[in-house]
């Protein structure tokens, strides 16, 4: 039935349809460099979705879990097979996407016969120096970027732009790590408060997708509202760290002390 | 499989080799010799080592460490044949980081200590042949247990637990009998020690072994060269500075010597 190329082009381009679909629902995830490092943060509603992969890689992923968990194996086999066979600093994110995953989420996005992955995936590599950090997204046909600063995951490209502008707005002096929890979670609301507003638009309520954004006050409001019975998710590669592995998760108790003092009125 | 965490397994599903077969030495020397010590202070662990790397009676290098960390919480002291000791060392700090990076947990003291005793008896081969015996000391801070701890090994693997103290090394008979004095009708007993005291005793204890044993390493402080310490205790692994050890040295061991 897919022997005609058409027809091939056209059960991608309803594969494409169905995958957008999928991630409508999702929470964003932003990335975002500060002065010692990387900072990463979404809400989740358990599952965690930040990743460590290797000794300066962290991973962010939006879609399936089990898609993700897949993923997310073989991407720690390839890092410590290659990290141990030759050395940590030949484990690069640029390598493992390029040769690594992206042919493989590619491949499985075009067979269409199989299921494609549901995932979208960013990597952030922690560099030798501040400025030297990398950041690479992944879509679910295994097309993937590479770019430096600051890098986000959302439903749509829009969406995805959006949070973009909004963080480099922030400027490009380097941000303390109390100003990137800010900063990141500013970003976050207005991708999910848009993610919400097209679905909300979709299906013919209220809000329309068009309405201006919120200030940051605006924003933390709805952060506060979004988050109740949700995690707040947030992780560094602290480049300061001692050892080798430079990835944590940042605890609770230093969370309290780094939101905002909007956010930190209600029970986060 | 990847569901396990076992880094060493997959290591092997890709082709890899590990103590392979090893044929008798044919009456040649290998790089060995050693003096390590690790033992309990007031705050946790102390781990030592001279620097000394000899093959027969010839001094390879006198910069070696053979105290590595291997994670955060633990450390690894070897003594025997370093190629296949650094290998073992590379291989389980690996392993312990793959498996918290799949499992999400960290793996635990008990599990890490397995890891040691099998890559030891995975090496029997070429321990006995003499082309590759090790004899570790393994030591970190156990957080079931909330103590620090020491184990050490033979060269098949078989694994014993330093309750106070625990030495390996060519170095280490000589020693051995101070740290039993030491602890038994010393001032204080080892585990009473501060971090400053324990220190001292470890240059002390170093100095020793390189005064009777001519393939341990003592300090050279011309060429700036003094033996490694580290330091476990909850909050991790801690290397004494040099500049920490030379001062030490000049006021508390070299007038005794």
């Amino acid at each position: 039935m897919y022997e005609e190329p058409y027809k091939w082009v056209e059960a991608v381009g309803n594969r494409r349809h169905y995958l957008d679909e999928q991630f409508t629902q999702g929470s964003p995830v932003v990335a975002l460099a500060y002065d010692a490092g990387i900072l990463m943060l979404t809400v989740s509603k358990g599952t965690p979705k930040l990743y460590e992969i290797y000794d300066r890689l962290a991973l962010g992923g939006m879609g399936h879990p089990a898609d993700l968990e897949k993923l997310r194996f073989s991407l720690l086999e390839m890092a410590h097979v290659e990290g141990f066979n030759r050395s940590p600093s030949d484990v690069t994110g640029g390598r493992m996407v390029k040769y690594g995953i992206a042919p493989v989420i590619k491949q499985a996005f075009e067979e269409v016969f199989k299921a494609p992955f549901i995932v979208k995936i960013l990597l952030a590599e922690l560099g030798q120096k501040p400025g030297k950090d990398i950041f690479l997204v992944i879509n679910y046909d295994g097309t993937f970027e590479e770019g430096p600063h600051c890098a986000v995951l959302a439903a749509s490209k829009s969406v995805e732009q959006d949070m973009l502008t909004y963080l480099r707005k922030s400027g490009t002096a380097p941000l303390s790590l109390e100003q990137a929890v800010g900063t990141a979670l500013q970003a976050w609301a207005l991708g999910d408060r848009s993610q919400r507003s097209v679905q909300a638009a979709e299906n013919g309520e209220g809000v329309a997708a068009g309405s201006p954004p919120p200030d940051a006050a605006g924003l933390y409001a709805y952060v506060r509202e979004a988050v109740v019975e949700k995690i707040l998710e947030c992780a560094v590669l602290d480049r300061t760290w001692p050892g080798s592995s430079k990835y944590r998760a940042l605890t609770a108790e230093e969370l309290g002390r780094l939101l905002p003092q909007d956010i930190k009125k209600s029970s986060l | 499989m990847g569901m396990q965490g076992d880094f060493f397994q997959l290591l092997k599903a890709q082709g890899y080799q590990f103590g392979a077969e090893g044929q008798a030495g044919n009456g040649q020397e290998f790089t060995t010799a050693t003096t390590i010590l690790a033992f309990k202070y007031r705050d946790g662990v102390l781990v030592a080592g001279d620097r000394r790397a000899t093959a027969g009676n010839m001094v390879m290098y006198d910069r070696t460490d053979k105290v590595l960390e291997i994670d955060r919480h633990s450390v690894m002291a070897i003594a025997g044949v370093p190629a296949t000791a650094y290998e073992m060392v590379r291989i389980l700090e690996h392993s312990f980081k793959y498996y918290r990076r799949t499992q999400l947990q960290e793996l635990s003291f008990e599990g890490k200590l397995r890891a040691v005793s099998k890559l030891l008896k995975d090496n029997v081969a070429a321990a006995l042949a003499g082309t590759g015996a090790v004899a570790p000391i393994f030591a970190g801070y156990d957080f079931e247990q909330e103590s620090a701890k020491i184990f050490f090994y033979d060269i098949l693997g078989a694994e014993f637990e330093g309750v106070e103290y625990a030495v390996s090394g060519s170095g280490s008979p000589t020693i051995r009998g101070i740290l039993h004095y030491l602890n038994t009708w010393g001032d204080q007993p080892l585990h009473a020690m501060s971090e400053d005291q324990s220190a001292i005793q470890a240059l002390r204890l170093l100095t020793s072994a390189a005064e009777f044993d001519s393939a341990t390493g003592g300090v050279n402080r011309e060429a700036n060269l003094y033996p490694v310490i580290k330091l476990i205790t909850r909050e991790g692994v801690r290397t004494l500075p040099e500049a920490q050890l030379k001062q030490k040295f000049e006021a508390s061991v070299s007038r005794f010597v």
